[in-house]
């Protein structure tokens, strides 16, 4: 039937029905051609040409460019100014904060699924993606409800007459973080929750009837076993918080400074291309040497599941 | 067996289930708060609040800007969708089905876009785009969302195609049918649940996404995200509030529409 719809088909068996079958088949890379040619235009070439500007010295004039140099001079701005520095170090000590304490409070949860009954383990999963379909800033927003001048923590502890000024939690480094931590937890426990379920429960048997305690059975046998997991979820939430500008910008006040939002500002107010690209890519490389690192750490702490899986 | 029961597992337990009991609360608490603040009567934010109207998403309806740019993010993400399925379940079955060298190399290259920084890759497209006077457009914004999100379409179909019982398509081949009947009438009803989830996955990114929307979106278009943005950061009123409340609906249907399609249990693979 399909050959019939097919003219260049018949007749000359071989060649052009054979490419047509492989098409429709998907045994080669025909039907992933229109996604390459997308990627490879709104994707790669794009970061080509940010790469270059961010090593050339452009003349800009009615939004296209006139002249464009080679120079390693916006880098070398960049790596002498101390804004940059204090800038990422701010963003990586805040993305990595965040990382850290989203595994602290996600672990929890991912051993509740472990541990948990059927309905225990649906309420953990509906619990978990339902933040992940509404906007980061509607979530966000939700803090600057809570942490507010007139928010819910400040009437409550006034209420109940602990404080009689409202505490300034908004516009600090604490309001960032927390915000941070309660957005990025369902992006750590997801995987967390995938690991666990892969888990066959037989060695958590294996460890309680041989006198293991729960808590050592969790320190000796799920911990170890869910690394791939923690190492999926910390580089998740590393690369969302290390990029992000909606909380810093909404939860920090305008001046709390990040990587994400100094670009932001480099970009669409001040128009400083060069400045912006190379911003960009130093965000990018040192993300990737990040993510290099929990890749490594995360390989060299899983034991038995590797020789399975490879 | 006596150490089962020791005082210090005990604690340390309960201790891991009251962090985990918080962690529960905090994810949904937040969310609460604010469809709670959506109906209260002040025009300020505070809690709790004081009495029951339904002014402000009344107030929602009539800004016309805010509901413009919900018909942006709309037609947005019901572009990226359709993009991610054109482009994405042809992509997944040539990772999954091909027999030409390279299909892992395929498979991370459509991964490199969705591990890059949204922000970079908006900022890239802008600057593409500038040097080849393309200017910033709800289509610009559309395609590069598309390119940036397309690895989780072709990430869902592919996982569901390599746990398809291969037996399915020889049985198919066997009876004759063409590689194009075969797709038709058995591969593609199978992978529907996979694709309606990574429909609404990509639905909501286009709709939601704001790291490659601020810089890709049109000057006169602007979508939800960055409109919400602005408006957070300029009133107080529960407006914003309001608007939340909309999309915690949207987000319950889309919820909804997972768990029907794949099963909540399967959102993972």
């Amino acid at each position: 039937m399909a050959e019939a719809a097919l003219p260049s088909g018949i007749g000359q068996p071989g060649l052009g029905e054979r490419t047509v079958d492989a098409l429709l088949s998907g045994r080669g890379i025909w039907p992933a051609v229109p996604a390459i040619f997308v990627l490879m235009i709104v994707a790669i070439i794009p970061f080509m040409i940010l790469l270059s500007l961010g090593f050339s010295d452009i003349v800009v004039a009615r939004g296209a460019i006139v002249s464009q140099t080679l120079s390693l001079s916006h880098l070398s701005n960049a790596l002498s100014d101390p804004l940059y520095w204090t800038t990422f170090q701010r963003s990586l000590s805040l993305a990595l904060s965040t990382t850290a304490l989203c595994f602290v409070f996600g672990y929890p949860v991912a051993y509740l699924f472990l541990i948990g009954g059927r309905w225990t383990k649906r309420l953990i999963l509906v619990l978990t993606i339902a933040p992940l379909l509404t906007s980061g800033i509607v979530r966000t927003y939700a803090w600057l409800v809570i942490l507010g001048g007139r928010g819910v923590v400040n009437s409550t502890l006034m209420n109940i007459g602990l404080i009689d000024e409202p505490l300034r939690i908004m516009n600090t480094h604490w309001a960032v973080l927390i915000g941070m931590v309660q957005i990025h937890l369902p992006v750590m426990i997801l995987p967390l929750i995938a690991v666990m379920s892969r888990h066959d429960s037989r060695l958590v048997e294996a460890s309680e009837n041989l006198g293991a305690s729960r808590l050592g059975t969790l320190r000796h046998v799920i911990l170890p076993l869910s690394v791939p997991g923690i190492g999926t979820g910390a580089a998740l939430v590393f690369t969302l918080s290390y990029t992000t500008f909606v909380v810093p910008q909404l939860l920090g006040g305008g001046n709390y400074l990040n990587a994400a939002t100094m670009i932001y500002e480099q970009v669409v107010f001040s128009l400083e291309w060069s400045k912006g690209s190379v911003t960009s890519l130093i965000l990018m490389v040192t993300c990737l040497v990040v993510l290099v690192t929990i890749a490594l750490l995360t390989n060299h702490f899983t034991r038995w599941t590797k020789g399975r899986e490879g | 067996m006596l150490r089962k029961s020791s005082l210090a597992d005990t604690l340390g337990i309960g201790l891991i289930l009251a962090v985990a009991l918080l962690s529960l609360v905090l994810l949904v608490a937040p969310s609460l708060i604010v469809v709670i603040i959506s109906f209260d009567t002040r025009a300020y934010v505070s809690f709790p609040p004081e009495g029951f109207t339904l002014r402000w998403y009344a107030e929602v309806f009539e800004q016309g800007e805010l509901v413009e740019a919900m018909l942006n993010s709309l037609q947005v993400g019901v572009t990226v969708t359709f993009l991610c399925v054109v482009l994405g379940v042809p992509t997944a079955l040539a990772c999954a089905r091909g027999r030409f060298r390279g299909t892992t190399a395929l498979s991370v290259f459509v991964l490199v876009p969705h591990m890059v920084p949204g922000i970079v890759l908006g900022v890239a497209v802008l600057f593409a785009g500038a040097l080849v006077g393309v200017s910033p457009s709800i289509w610009l914004q559309s395609i590069s969302i598309t390119v940036f999100i397309l690895a989780v379409m072709v990430r869902t179909v592919q996982s569901r195609l390599l746990r398809l019982d291969p037996a399915l398509e020889e049985a198919a081949a066997n009876l004759r049918a063409s590689p194009f009947q075969s797709l038709r009438t058995v591969t593609f009803p199978l992978l529907m649940p996979a694709i309606l989830a990574g429909a609404v996955f990509t639905f909501v990114e286009g709709f939601d996404n704001l790291s490659v929307a601020i810089f890709t979106h049109g000057f006169r278009d602007r979508p939800l995200p960055v409109e919400l943005l602005a408006l957070v950061q300029y009133t107080s009123s529960p407006l914003v509030a309001a608007v939340s409340g909309v999309q915690i609906v949207l987000a319950v249907v889309a919820l909804i529409a997972v768990s029907l399609s794949i099963g909540l249990d399967n959102v993972n693979e």
